[in-house]
């Protein structure tokens, strides 16, 4: 039984019978999900991985970390989800202490790894049933939650089919339902829709904002500030082991300024320096960001979307060929260009698939 | 809903849940474990072939082939009156628990490739009791096998000459001897990380294993080399142990006691090499997959 000291409700079965039912951690004055002061996690080849991070997540909330591959997202999850032990700094996670109090952590907090983690030779019902045992879950109530799990995400009509056979976005939809087994007040997700398709994407955004709207505080990873803006409210960017920026999502596009009009240009390098000096001096920008691409010119303002066509117009006017264009809405690599004035090194280009609405 | 703690105090007697909050107990994780293993058993044709199908197909085919040749053999080396059959059984009981051993490292290495040993680590569960519970259900899949075997041998005209209480003795030796081979298994896993290289480096120590040993043919008629070598071999010391139960005789060669007066002469020396193996493995097994599992950074 959990001590009366105890500030959160340990017991799986005091968060309501029904799974529309209250979270109890929603009540005012229960102080945070995670609290993080100076985190420091340095792997025993000398890499650190993550360098000074604070932190604080209130309950209920939905927060994001995002950041590029190997920014330092996964070390962190994995500190808070007891998985590393901290090198430096304080950790508490749902009040409790992440190198003296792991095991009772374990018990408040769901976990979904980056790869997906199902055992492929059970089937759903058996995976979310072996979960539900491993937490705990009472015997009488295993049967219940079981059902109810395997409707939230949508697996019910499969649910005795071996996992082996599921699509990658049943898998990730099953082991998100396996994280949720004990109704846990925290739930982390560390990346959890990369290399999904754009349906099985949307389908599991859907999931995790019923499992917030229910009073679960998540605190979800991700490369996409698409998902991030979509998801979350409130944000913390990680470069590098440490974070560069903090805010809603609004805030975070407010600092790029605004969307993105790419231009595509008939012509060489002379070409696109005239297309960018007429860009930069356009009337209508105020104080528009102007690159030049391999394909013509990216503009970044606030206004792009009301005087864009005008720009072409006179970009047209000045005797060059537009090929094509695009408006889009910033991403990850807008954002981080314009708070660390660096082109972020990806290797991957697959903003597009984020359905930010570029066309390449 | 009521306040958490009527909650609580309410779940807890209805469920008669005691030990940590999260209602698991030791036990209770470890049967957890146990089921979940013992279902991936029957469910994978891999586990079921290499540690079934392929110790029948030996029984059968070396009894059938070289049973008149070998039962020379055997004559010579323990006298006239023991059957092939009799003489192969206990080392085919030996063959099926190395090769269940084998499919321990390997669902570990399944599970660590697949993300299941980081998701058990997460929960709430006792470690050692996850373990205890994965090693009970390959233990008790080994024991299970080694009986369908021994009845096998039977049908085929094997004797065992102790009966009920050797067929229980028999398992015995397999379950102690297969324990080493779980470790090592396990332990090739963890270091390894890699399923293709499990199954290669536990595979290929399978074989010279079963040949270099007392397991087909008395000591005897074999090369000195063989000999040799089989003094450091445990198949040597399970084979003489479970042979000796089987025809109750003291059949023990390579290390000679004569303690007890009879068949414990050939048994308690096999035993208690096997139980110093065991130990030595399993702790550096246990060690490894204590390091595998802590949240130090490495």
């Amino acid at each position: 039984m959990s001590p009366p000291d105890s500030e959160s409700p340990i017991d799986p079965s005091a968060n309501g019978d029904e799974l529309d039912g209250t979270v109890t951690n929603t009540g005012a004055g229960r102080g945070s999900a995670i609290d993080v002061d100076e985190l420091e996690l340095t792997y025993s080849d000398g890499t650190a991985a993550v360098k000074g991070v604070d932190l604080t997540v209130p309950k209920g909330e939905f927060f994001g970390f995002l950041g590029p591959n190997g920014a330092g997202k996964t070390t962190t999850i994995k500190v808070f989800a007891t998985l590393l032990s901290p090198t430096a700094g304080e950790v508490r996670v749902n009040g409790l202490d992440v190198r003296s109090e792991a095991g009772r952590i374990r018990e408040t907090i769901g976990y979904m790894a980056q790869e997906t983690s199902i055992d492929p030779e059970l089937t759903a019902e058996e995976n979310i049933r072996f979960s539900c045992e491993a937490y705990g879950v009472p015997r009488g109530r295993r049967s219940e939650r079981v059902s109810e799990l395997l409707d939230l995400v949508d697996l019910a009509d499969v649910a005795d089919k071996r996992a082996e056979e599921f699509s990658g976005g049943m898998k990730k939809r099953l082991d998100a339902a396996t994280a949720l087994v004990h109704r846990p007040q925290l739930v982390f997700l560390d990346e959890p829709t990369t290399g999904l398709d754009p349906k099985a994407r949307n389908r599991l955004w859907e999931y995790f904002r019923r499992i917030n709207d229910l009073g679960t505080t998540i605190f979800l990873t991700t490369q996409y500030l698409e998902e991030a803006d979509q998801l979350c409210e409130r944000l913390a960017v990680i470069l590098d082991g440490s974070i560069v920026a903090e805010g809603s999502p609004a805030d975070l596009k407010r600092d790029v300024g605004g969307e993105v009009l790419d231009v595509d240009l008939e012509g060489g390098q002379d070409e696109r320096t005239r297309a960018a000096t007429i860009a930069q001096e356009f009337e209508f920008f105020r104080d528009a960001e102007v690159t030049e691409t391999e394909a013509g010119i990216s503009v970044t303002d606030e206004a792009v979307r009301e005087y864009g066509t005008d720009l072409l117009v006179a970009l047209r006017d000045a005797g060059l060929t537009v090929t094509g264009f695009n408006i889009r809405a910033p991403t990850l690599d807008d954002v981080f260009l314009a708070i660390t004035g660096e082109e972020l090194e990806t290797d991957e280009t697959d903003d597009a698939k984020m359905g930010t609405g570029a066309k390449r | 809903m009521s306040t958490p703690n009527a909650e609580d105090a309410e779940g807890t007697t209805a469920d008669s849940r005691k030990g940590t909050s999260s209602g698991n107990t030791f036990f209770g994780d470890v049967w957890v474990n146990f089921k979940r293993w013992n279902l991936k058993a029957v469910r994978n044709p891999f586990v079921l072939v290499v540690s079934l199908v392929q110790p029948i197909i030996f029984l059968v085919l070396f009894t059938q082939v070289f049973g008149n040749v070998a039962g020379e053999a055997v004559s010579r080396g323990l006298g006239e009156g023991i059957g092939y059959e009799t003489y192969l059984v206990p080392a085919i009981t030996i063959q099926v628990a190395l090769a269940a051993a084998i499919t321990s490292g390997i669902g570990l290495v399944n599970d660590i490739e697949n993300g299941m040993f980081e998701k058990v680590l997460v929960t709430p569960m006792n470690r050692t009791a996850v373990f205890v519970g994965k090693t009970a259900s390959e233990v008790f899949r080994i024991a299970v096998q080694i009986v369908i075997i021994l009845v096998l041998g039977a049908l085929l005209g094997a004797d065992i000459a102790t009966g009920v209480l050797g067929i229980v003795g028999i398992v015995a030796v397999g379950i102690l001897f297969s324990l080493w081979f779980v470790s090592f298994s396990n332990a090739l896993a963890i270091l390894t990380r890699d399923q293709e290289s499990t199954i290669i480096g536990a595979n290929l120590l399978q074989f010279p294993l079963l040949f270099l040993s007392s397991a087909f043919l008395p000591l005897g008629e074999l090369p000195g080399w063989i000999q040799a070598f089989a003094l450091f071999n445990p198949v040597t010391y399970g084979v003489d142990a479970a042979r000796s139960i089987m025809i109750d005789r003291d059949v023990m060669t390579v290390i000679d006691v004569s303690w007890f007066g009879g068949t414990l002469d050939g048994v308690v020396p096999g035993v208690a090499v096997l139980i110093g193996i065991d130990l030595l493995l399993g702790g550096i097994a246990v060690y490894l997959l204590s390091r595998a599992s802590s949240s130090d950074v490495k």
